[in-house]
């Protein structure tokens, strides 16, 4: 069996204003107060392109890779729907802005983009039972109407569930890192639906399947593992696979039949009459093209190439600019390019992981990660205590230096203080330094940790091996 | 209208009121107008003028109807940029006009309210669809009027009411405000009693307008440029025109073309080939343009609403009730026509018939100044005298071509049959706006000798 996946994403664009008419974007904004005659569908209302839609759609199609086109055009989708206005919604169907480019996958798979479209998105609903059909009572928020969007459908070049997930978080990660979306698939600024189907040993295809309402990347991979073994099973059982669209439950984390292709809307496109071609000039598109910033792809290379950090810190690091940023203000602070890396992925971002949490820089700021970085390396306080006192400045913000001061957490170091302690542990397990003299070296560790276990952690172990050695030894 | 404004002749006060008066005293027969708000203008030259807008036309915290059930009571938002623009010239807005449903049709008798009757013959109609602004300026209430015209709707009721109809051409003229019927094609204009008139109000509601993006900036001077001569000029008359005309029509058409020679006007027989096919294509792009126009009456945020026990009943009966006949066809018409399965067939074939016809037509500019021929085959019908479709669309065969081509066309008298007026129709080349109505301002001076 093998599956084979194509995706359509749908993200909103970060312009100040609305694709269509100079109504402000604003997502806590009360509801239809950010409306006019033209994103209500007034009679007589008409649309005016907002260019800034037009520079995003650009910006993304170039940094995916894709063939700008200098002449694209509108065209009206037909369908009814309460929170769509118009009664029809302003996209690019028969020629659209951008196509044929692609990502590339870790595996080293190039996933192809098809097409990459403008387009507007519809109103919010919300009603007074689970959907539209029993609902006696529905509210419409037409603040989102008009929002802009871009919509991107791949080829179906993705065969596993888990490529399917990674191909939308490259996407997120470039779109986030050219500012055009936020990225956010929970708040439904990043939408996927992904077609499915799955071709049998016998080389037998199944119909095309279409899951809809995946709103987390982990969903992605969950949505379409369900409906391939789903799939799957039909085939083996013989069963027929319906050409449908189905929707996927985050609840009971199974995907439910929404509707069958059949009953599917004929949405009679035909080109808008109410705006001209878009034409944009090569000029500009050349602008676009040297404003672009460093994307996560190239800048991972440069960080293996330039700072000798490993591929797998240096994918985490490039893939949110935030997150790059911080990074290289540590390394222009004087941190060891590995010792940041390292420091950052392993015991920085845990802390937000913990949490799913976005990264923060204000949480623990470049300054603190010196610090601890520093100390650590100079055995002023252990590894061990350096990640607690990260934890607690994540936490509640306080200076480092007084959670290592309150807490007492500096490192024994000073034979002075440490050689009574190795002496009366010592003293206290005759039957183990018999071993050591009997040539059981490894005991040492024996020893340190009991040391430890004394000082409450607060030995630097590395001093503690050396004297514990000696006093073995009879040296001291 | 002109001379009082030069002259000064007009006492605001006296000429609005005066409009008011008249509306009330006459408007009880003619039924032109569907509601009759006053809506003041800024100071300016038509400061003192009353006039009145189609009621397709926005005019905020006034009814716009569209002689529809389904907008009965819906009151405007906002403004219509061309609206706006006369009021900044001060005039003052007293009548709102009755209309085929949605401008659907060419009598007035697709209203859903009442048919407006012709001013010269109360039995027979004003043309439409923009038939109660016509009556209103033919019976005097106003001096100057707007309509809309997709497929002559300014022309055809100018033609029947013996008026100057001018359709700028596309894009001229801001469409934001005005209700759409079909966007490709739609487009204000002015109905008055003569040229001078229409050039002032074409001047003044010429313009881009950053609310409409199919608007673009054309510095023409009409007033100043109407009044020169057309000597040397060179007219074409499409056979297809005249081919099966109408014998009293012919004869009124061909004595204006002895008065445009006697001008020194050259004028020869053409063919347009692809002129046979306008009607079609325009049944065609129009219904589907408006199909999708319509589709936002839909009884959620405005306009009628009829309950339901689901949405789709909602629809429906929101739609049932709030259509007339003529509508609910063409949105069938245009809702077929564009489904995947019959798209190709009829509305992409359609539009590459259009291009075909804009360049032919556009072929004949290189050689000539003009397109002339009759507005209408016929002076105005009686109410209730067409009755199948088909009859009824052949009206607008001679004013179809120019909006499929985006051209400016105008209508003036050209002749009476009996009591009854007949308008001849002059088209140019796109943004040659000032050279039609140059021609059509000298045919007056000479006629009206």
């Amino acid at each position: 069996m093998k599956s084979v996946i194509g995706l359509e994403i749908h993200a909103q664009l970060l312009t100040e204003t609305k694709a269509f008419c100079s109504c402000k974007i604003d997502v806590n904004a009360r509801p239809n107060t950010n409306i006019c005659p033209v994103c209500t569908g007034q009679p007589g209302a008409l649309p005016v392109l907002n260019e800034k839609v037009v520079e995003f759609a650009i910006r993304s199609g170039l940094a995916l890779n894709c063939k700008i086109h200098q002449r694209s055009s509108f065209d009206r989708k037909n369908y009814f729907y309460p929170d769509l206005p118009k009664g029809y919604q302003i996209t690019q169907y028969f020629h659209p802005i951008a196509t044929e480019g692609y990502i590339n996958l870790d595996n080293g798979k190039k996933v192809r983009i098809r097409r990459i479209h403008i387009e507007e998105d519809a109103g919010k609903m919300i009603h007074s039972t689970e959907n539209i059909t029993e609902s006696k009572e529905s509210l419409i928020d037409f603040n989102r109407c008009g929002v802009p969007l871009i919509e991107i459908v791949t080829e179906p070049d993705m065969e596993a569930p888990l490529e399917a997930k990674e191909f939308m978080e490259k996407l997120r990660d470039i779109l986030r890192t050219i500012d055009v979306c936020s990225g956010n698939m929970e708040e439904g600024a990043l939408r996927c639906d992904a077609n499915v189907s799955v071709i049998d040993d016998n080389g037998r295809s199944s119909s095309r399947v279409e899951v809809k309402n995946i709103n987390s990347f982990r969903y992605v991979q969950y949505a379409l593992e369900y409906e391939i073994d789903r799939i799957s099973q039909s085939l083996k059982e013989g069963k027929d696979v319906k050409h449908e669209t189905r929707g996927w439950d985050f609840v009971t984390r199974t995907t439910v039949s929404l509707r069958s292709k059949e009953e599917e809307n004929d949405y009679r496109y035909f080109p808008e009459p109410d705006l001209p071609v878009l034409e944009v000039s090569n000029d500009l598109i050349e602008k676009i093209k040297n404003t672009l910033p460093e994307l996560p792809d190239q800048k991972a290379e440069r960080y293996v190439k330039t700072f000798g950090i490993s591929d797998y810190n240096a994918k985490i690091l490039s893939r949110d600019r935030l997150l790059s940023t911080y990074f290289e203000s540590t390394i222009s602070a004087g941190v060891d390019p590995k010792d940041g890396a390292n420091w950052i992925v392993n015991d920085l971002l845990g802390l937000f992981n913990a949490d799913s949490a976005e990264f923060d820089p204000k949480k623990v700021p470049v300054d603190t990660l010196k610090i601890l970085v520093d100390y650590t390396n100079s055995s002023k306080i252990s590894r061990l205590s350096a990640k607690e006192v990260m934890s607690e400045v994540y936490k509640s913000g306080r200076n480092p230096d007084d959670i290592i001061k309150e807490r007492n957490l500096i490192q024994v170091s000073d034979e002075k203080s440490l050689i009574p302690v190795i002496k009366k542990v010592i003293e206290g397990n005759p039957a183990v330094v018999d071993q050591y003299r009997k040539g059981k070296t490894s005991v040492i560790g024996f020893f340190v940790g009991n040391v430890m276990k004394e000082t409450k952690g607060k030995a630097d172990p590395k001093v503690v091996g050396e004297l514990v050695k000696k006093a073995l030894d009879g040296k001291i | 209208m002109i001379e009082k404004i030069k002259n000064h002749t007009i006492s605001y006060d006296e000429s609005v009121e005066n409009a008011i008066n008249k509306i009330k005293k006459i408007d009880p027969k003619i039924k032109a107008c569907i509601s009759t708000p006053v809506v003041n203008g800024k100071d300016g030259m038509l400061k003192g003028i009353p006039f009145a807008v189609k009621d397709n036309m926005e005019v905020v915290g006034t009814r716009t109807t569209c002689a529809s059930k389904i907008l009965e009571n819906y009151v405007s938002p906002y403004t219509a940029t061309a609206v706006q623009k006369i009021l900044d010239k001060g005039a003052t807005l007293v009548a709102k006009t009755n209309m085929d449903e949605f401008a659907m049709g060419a009598s007035t008798e697709y209203s859903a309210f009442f048919t407006t009757k012709n001013p010269l013959d109360p039995e027979r109609v004003p043309g439409g669809s923009s038939g109660g602004s016509a009556a209103a300026v033919a019976s005097g209430m106003v001096p100057f009027a707007l309509g809309s015209d997709t497929g002559g709707s300014i022309r055809q009721p100018a033609s029947f009411c013996g008026l100057v109809g001018y359709k700028p051409t596309y894009g001229l003229v801001s469409r934001y405000g005005l209700v759409a019927f079909a966007s490709s094609l739609d487009q204000i204009g002015p109905i008055t009693q003569n040229v001078r008139d229409a050039a002032l109000i074409g001047e003044i509601i010429f313009g881009r307008d950053p609310k409409d993006s199919t608007t673009v900036e054309k510095n023409l001077s009409l007033l100043k440029e109407i009044e020169n001569s057309i000597k040397n000029f060179k007219f074409a008359v499409p056979k297809e025109f005249v081919r099966d005309l109408n014998p009293d029509v012919k004869k009124i058409f061909e004595e204006s073309i002895d008065r445009f020679k006697k001008m020194d006007v050259k004028i020869e027989e053409v063919s347009i080939p692809s002129l046979k096919y306008s009607v079609a294509v325009y049944y065609i792009i129009a219904p589907a343009e408006a199909s999708s126009n319509l589709a936002r009456y839909d009884g959620i945020r405005y306009g009628l609403s009829v309950e339901g026990k689901s949405i789709d009943e909602v629809y429906m009966k929101t739609k049932d009730e709030g259509f007339g006949r003529e509508v609910k066809r063409r949105i069938m018409i245009g809702t077929f026509t564009l489904s995947a399965t019959y798209y190709d067939a009829y509305f992409d074939k359609a539009q590459r018939t259009r291009a075909k016809i804009v360049d032919e037509m556009n072929k004949i500019f290189d050689s000539y100044d003009a397109i002339i021929g009759p507005t209408t085959p016929n002076v105005a019908f009686k109410i209730g005298q067409l009755s199948s479709p088909l009859e009824y669309y052949l009206q607008d065969i001679y004013t179809i071509p120019a909006n499929l081509a985006g051209l400016p066309a105008v209508s003036l008298p050209m002749g009476k049959i009996g009591n009854m007026p007949v308008g001849l129709q002059i088209m140019c080349k796109r943004f040659e706006d000032d050279k039609m109505l140059r021609i059509a301002r000298n045919y007056e001076k000479v006629s009206q000798r």
